[in-house]
């Protein structure tokens, strides 16, 4: 994000610079503050790309970008609204640099709201609302492979179909998915 | 024969569903709706997720190790294994660009980058290049963003002229952004907010051959 970048510039007297790093006395207590603030970023990004590894990186990306910020001492609220406008830009980026598309285009496509507490259950409920209003097949399909982990092959056993069929029916159920507004 | 998008999206769903990346590629745009719910539902799986404690410490020491900017001096940006390439930037800048003033501190121009005995480098064609989207590309030892405007090709340095960390694209604002701090610079180098007292990117030499192909000056 760049909307509001701070001059690095610094007041501070030259005799400072003399030598190396001189870590500020409330330096561990922000970064105890940031690595809580980090957790939520963590878990807002893990649930909008899947899987770990991809989650670490941009969460790391995230902390990056925000140190600067986390060392000026601001109250957590700040720091959290700071983090998590970085932490869109980066997953913007991350889907278009993926995709190669435009974040314009993507905006649409990236559920953003920023969460106001500790790591909950949001994610699995909002994907909970949007299989409520899916055709049944649709919600199984997805239910089954998503959710309780089954291979293509037991969900097409526990549905009566054939791997092929189950394989069309889930990019048809995720396109569906995909177009519910579960807020709506 | 171009893959079934079934096949495609089983095969996106299939590592998600393993902890794997997402590994996408050429053509997967097609079905990014698809692909993006995807991951929200492999996200949804296990409930909210927390930072494994082997990646909460790598975090804890990342923000430990990173000095307060205004005190980071050239000795510690290398220590912090932030400078890899501070020697590639025009002496003095880093200590400059972070030596505290009061007064604002008029921009440095921009210096093209000749490096000694430098050579030309293919990195594409001009149709790899998006119109006005920064493309990183490297010719050796110097690495560079190259806009294309037209039928005209433009590059300035891939290093912050503030800090000596490596720039990136960011399309949605069309700004080069450093990740070791909140700067940003426009695709002609400049820095993107006018308060600003840094030095602009250095200009690198780029050019277009009557083959369509572009050349960036390097090592």
């Amino acid at each position: 994000m760049t909307s509001d970048p701070q001059n690095p510039s610094d007041p501070a007297s030259p005799s400072d610079h003399a030598g190396d790093v001189v870590e500020l006395s409330s330096a561990s207590r922000a970064t105890d503050i940031a690595l809580d603030e980090l957790e939520l970023v963590y878990a807002f990004i893990y649930a909008r790309v899947g899987n770990r590894a991809d989650a670490e990186d941009l969460t790391q990306q995230v902390a990056m970008k925000a140190i600067p910020r986390l060392r000026q001492g601001a109250p957590a609220s700040a720091i959290r609204g700071y983090l998590f406008a970085t932490a869109r830009s980066v997953l913007g980026a991350f889907w278009s640099t993926r995709l190669g598309l435009s974040q314009a285009e993507l905006h649409e496509d990236l559920a953003m709201a920023i969460p106001q507490g500790p790591p909950s259950d949001e994610s699995a409920a909002r994907a909970h609302r949007i299989l409520a209003r899916l055709s049944d097949n649709y919600r199984r399909v997805l239910e089954l492979r998503f959710l309780h982990g089954y291979s293509l092959k037991e969900v097409a056993t526990e549905m009566r179909s054939t791997v092929g069929a189950v394989k069309v029916m889930q990019l048809r159920a995720l396109r569906a998915a995909a177009k519910v507004d579960p807020d709506a | 024969m171009p893959e079934q998008p079934e096949n495609r999206i089983e095969q996106i769903a299939d590592d998600l569903l393993h902890g794997r990346r997402l590994r996408l590629k050429a053509g997967d745009a097609e079905e990014k709706e698809a692909i993006i719910a995807a991951a929200m539902f492999a996200g949804a799986r296990q409930g909210p997720q927390r930072m494994s404690p082997v990646f909460r410490r790598r975090l804890a020491r990342i923000l430990d190790s990173a000095p307060s900017e205004p005190r980071l001096t050239r000795r510690a940006a290398l220590v912090a294994g932030l400078g890899v390439a501070a020697g590639a930037l025009a002496g003095g800048i880093v200590g400059k660009a972070l030596a505290p003033s009061a007064a604002p501190v008029p921009l440095s121009a921009s210096h093209p980058v000749v490096p000694k005995n430098g050579r030309w480098t293919d990195v594409g064609s001009l149709a790899d290049f998006s119109e006005g989207q920064g493309k990183l590309v490297k010719a050796g030892a110097v690495g560079a963003f190259v806009f294309r405007r037209g039928e005209t090709v433009t590059a300035v340095s891939s290093m912050c002229s503030h800090l000596p960390c490596e720039l990136w694209w960011e399309s949605g604002s069309s700004l080069l952004e450093c990740p070791c701090h909140p700067v940003s610079f426009t695709s002609d180098g400049k820095p993107s907010s006018p308060s600003y007292t840094l030095p602009a990117l250095n200009e690198v030499k780029v050019r277009l051959t009557s083959a369509g192909r572009v050349e960036v000056l390097g090592t």
